[in-house]
């Protein structure tokens, strides 16, 4: 091999590093520094109460005990929460998708005039940014304990999600068809039934089941702040250490997000 | 020495894709394989350094029976068979270096892989070989930056950095223009002289294989049809090797044929 | 749909077949609704009253009262701090579930289906069940909330991460099990780079969602903001909650503007 080495064979380095990921070394090493005394610090600050985390093998033990065999002798109010949340989850999800549509054409850069927009910008921050639970327990105490909250609730939380993507479809339009209606002279109205609904209706209907099944999920979760569906029952079983029954529960949840994931899963891959 | 007796290659039930391959690549020298697509070329390659499992048959590298080997003694042996791909098979975001050193793996600690601290001996190898091919300014560059031909001359320092006692070469061309591919082929051939390796490559290209080997082997549905130096193959022989493929297979080799007559002679 | 040779004076848009199919689908749907708005344990005097009660609510909201902000940010940079412990620690543990969750790395069909296993358990919990859960194990407190967090993030991450791994590309492997290398130095060259712009796509994506879910972790009783938000209006102070309620939003929108950046940043 050697016989057959460059001719410059003395200057060839014998070191080598690799490029860091940030060039500059002051950087590098003061964010290194940085992340690891935050680290240090947050771990520190936490307050973690080891004595009971000892304690929780035996609570654990005692917790699981109890709940095998999952019991399903109330099956009634367990098939009574989960129809309440299938209601919830309808009922918010018409009701959530059709205001998302005024919401979304506020929400819109190319069609609304300023103002508008961040107002409509505005609406759908707040609604996103907010985690169910806690709009749900706000209705709960503006509206009582029940499925009104959940369904008020998840109207927020559909607006979040699908008003957003529908604004993003609608800045995405082809122009021309809009153009080509007023050109013809069609008034505001016709010009976005005629030409941005049908460009837009593929994605809604796509966004609408996806959010049923989004919908569903919630509502089994916001029921247990009291508003309504299986999740109160699950609160409730949890409540009154009834664990085998609250085994039981989650796993109806769990199957029914199971199939409900698969079923939305099929429609949208037929329709898209 | 590599010494191939009566291997057998059958996916599940079907048509065995070798039908008792008997083929001997002796030192230094440059074999091509040809034939049409389907004919084993690619099978036969990955038999020996046994990416693909063999059916039957056996193996020998140097004396030493590569068929029968398993777990660390398999890796041992493919450390030292220097394979090169039809589409460079680099990985796209580390860097050259990375990629060439990433030859060296079969040698390395696992500590010094992890923290890519490689031996000063094989980072001068590398800048040797990288020096030799024309890529040794690119080795703090990613992989995917280079053009076709860099990276497939990444690809043929990676396994030379093994240190191998044979090179197989998977279509090395098939992805690169006639120019590059000309110069990577004439590239191998000086390699194989330098470093006294035995070269089995497989190429489509019937112009290139006649140009660049000693030696063709012709392969049609798992079995050798031709095994002579590369003046003997002729219209016949060709006949017989692509007997029933697609005309237009057959016109890449053959009209690149001429044109390389021309440019050799 | 027409015949060349008659030029028809009625256009329908669609075949009676695909009319019926939309309309047996207009029908569920308008059954499906009907139902629910018909049978929901609803009292409908409450309804119409609902927007008057609203903002009733929110009347008594306004001002916020700032009172005790400095404890309210306070409490806000736990909640940091547990929604950004509890993700790098399940990016760690989800690291070895996607590898087994995977179906060209996974050493055999028993891991394959274990690693699928712990995704789908994990995916189809809640988090808040998870806290619920942790809660009624550990007490009430942070680790409560850390594991619910965690416990629900592994099936996210761990599944993002296991489908980057199934479409990587082949040829680099094969390559490297060409050279000689062992398994382990095969995943480390070949897989991991490949891996790498998901892995830091898929943490990044998962904090952001952590730290929305940490906000609420604490009306189940597993620590961080919501606990604050949880007396405040158990005592009726609607002035406190309201603050609470703007610290979440400024949380929220901080950190959305924080992933975006390191997601161009790293990527």
């Amino acid at each position: 091999m050697s016989a057959h080495a460059p001719a410059n064979d003395g200057k060839l380095p014998d070191t080598w590093r690799k490029p860091p990921m940030i060039a500059n070394p002051v950087l590098r090493y003061t964010l290194a520094v940085a992340v690891l005394a935050y680290v240090a610090w947050a771990v520190y600050m936490l307050p973690f109460d080891w004595e009971r985390m000892a304690e929780g093998a035996s609570r654990a033990a005692r917790i699981f005990s109890g709940a095998f065999p999952p019991s399903f002798e109330r099956s009634g109010l367990l098939i009574d929460g989960f129809l309440e949340s299938l209601k919830i989850a309808i009922l918010a999800t018409v009701a959530g998708v059709f205001l998302s549509i005024p919401i979304a054409f506020m929400a819109a850069k190319n069609l609304a005039p300023k103002p508008v927009y961040f107002l409509g910008r505005a609406i759908i921050v707040v609604a996103r940014s907010f985690h169910p639970v806690i709009v749900a327990i706000i209705f709960v105490k503006a509206v009582g304990f029940g499925p009104f909250a959940g369904v008020l609730t998840l109207i927020v939380y559909s607006i979040g999600f699908v008003a957003k993507m529908l604004a993003e479809r609608i800045e995405e339009i082809d122009w021309g068809q809009v153009e080509a209606m007023r050109a013809v002279g069609a008034g505001y109205l016709p010009t976005i039934i005629y030409a941005v609904f049908p460009q837009i209706m593929p994605r809604q209907i796509g966004l609408s089941i996806y959010q049923l099944d989004s919908n569903l999920r919630a509502s089994a979760v916001v029921g247990i702040v009291g508003a309504g569906g299986i999740g109160s029952t699950l609160a409730n079983a949890f409540g009154r250490y009834d664990y085998d029954f609250a085994l039981a529960i989650t796993m109806v949840i769990v199957g029914a997000i199971l199939i409900s994931e698969g079923i939305s899963g099929q429609i949208r891959k037929r329709i898209w | 020495m590599l010494k191939i007796s009566q291997l057998v290659k059958r996916y599940g039930n079907g048509e065995p894709v070798l039908k008792g391959l008997d083929l001997e690549v002796p030192g230094e020298s440059i074999v091509a394989v040809i034939g049409a697509s389907g004919a084993g070329k690619s099978t036969l390659l990955r038999c020996i350094n046994r990416l693909v499992e063999p059916t039957s048959g056996t193996i020998e590298l140097n004396d030493v029976t590569l068929s029968s080997l398993r777990g660390s003694e398999l890796r041992a042996a493919r450390r030292r068979i220097g394979m090169i791909f039809q589409g460079f098979n680099l990985v796209d975001r580390l860097t050259v270096m990375e990629n060439v050193q990433s030859g060296r793996l079969g040698y390395l600690p696992t500590w010094r892989a992890i923290t890519r601290r490689y031996p000063r001996k094989d980072i001068r190898r590398a800048y040797e070989l990288m020096e030799r091919v024309g890529i040794a300014h690119y080795a703090s560059k990613r992989a995917d930056e280079l053009s076709g031909g860099e990276r497939q001359r990444v690809g043929v320092v990676r396994a030379l950095m093994q240190e191998p006692e044979i090179l197989l070469a998977d279509e090395p061309t098939a992805s690169l223009d006639p120019k590059t591919s000309e110069q990577i082929m004439e590239l191998l051939r000086a390699l194989s002289r330098e470093f006294s390796l035995p070269v089995l490559i497989n190429i489509h290209n019937v112009g290139e294989a006649k140009a660049y080997s000693d030696r063709i082997v012709g392969m049609r549905f798992g079995r050798i049809m031709f095994d002579a130096e590369p003046s003997a193959l002729d219209r016949a022989a060709m006949d017989e090797i692509y007997a029933g493929t697609p005309a237009d297979e057959r016109a890449v080799g053959g009209g690149d044929e001429t044109e390389f007559k021309v440019k050799t002679a | 749909m027409v015949g060349l040779d008659a030029t028809p004076d009625e256009w329908v848009r669609f075949t009676p077949r695909q009319r019926l199919q939309r309309f047996a689908i207009y029908l569920v749907c308008v059954a499906a609704i009907v139902w629910a708005l018909t049978s929901i344990d609803v009292v409908w005097a409450w309804v119409y009253d609902a927007p008057e009660q609203m903002a009733d609510l929110f009347g008594r909201m306004v001002p916020p009262d700032t009172a005790n902000l400095s404890s309210i940010l306070w409490v806000l940079l736990e909640t940091v701090n547990i929604a950004t412990i509890a993700t790098a620690l399940s990016v760690m543990v989800s690291l070895p579930v996607a590898y087994i969750a995977a179906q060209n790395t996974t050493p055999n069909a028993a891991t394959l289906w274990l690693g699928r296993l712990i995704l789908v358990s994990s995916r189809s919990v809640n988090t808040i069940i998870w806290a619920l859960l942790f809660v009624a194990i550990f007490g009430p407190g942070i680790i409560a909330g850390i594991l619910a967090i965690m416990f629900r993030s592994i099936g996210f991450i761990g599944k993002l991460l296991g489908e980057a791994i199934e479409e990587i590309d082949r040829r680099p492997v094969e390559a490297l099990e060409a050279t000689g290398a062992s398994r382990f130095k095969v995943i480390l060259y070949a897989i991991v780079p490949q891996v790498m712009p998901t892995f830091w796509a898929v943490s990044i994506l998962r904090w952001d969602i952590n730290l929305r879910e940490s906000t609420v972790l604490g009306l189940v009783g597993a620590g961080g903001i919501g606990l604050i938000l949880q007396g405040a209006i158990d005592t009726f102070n609607w002035q406190e909650a309201a603050t609470v309620l703007l610290a979440i939003l400024a949380l929220v929108i901080a950190g959305e503007v924080v992933a975006g950046t390191l997601r161009r940043r790293i990527i």
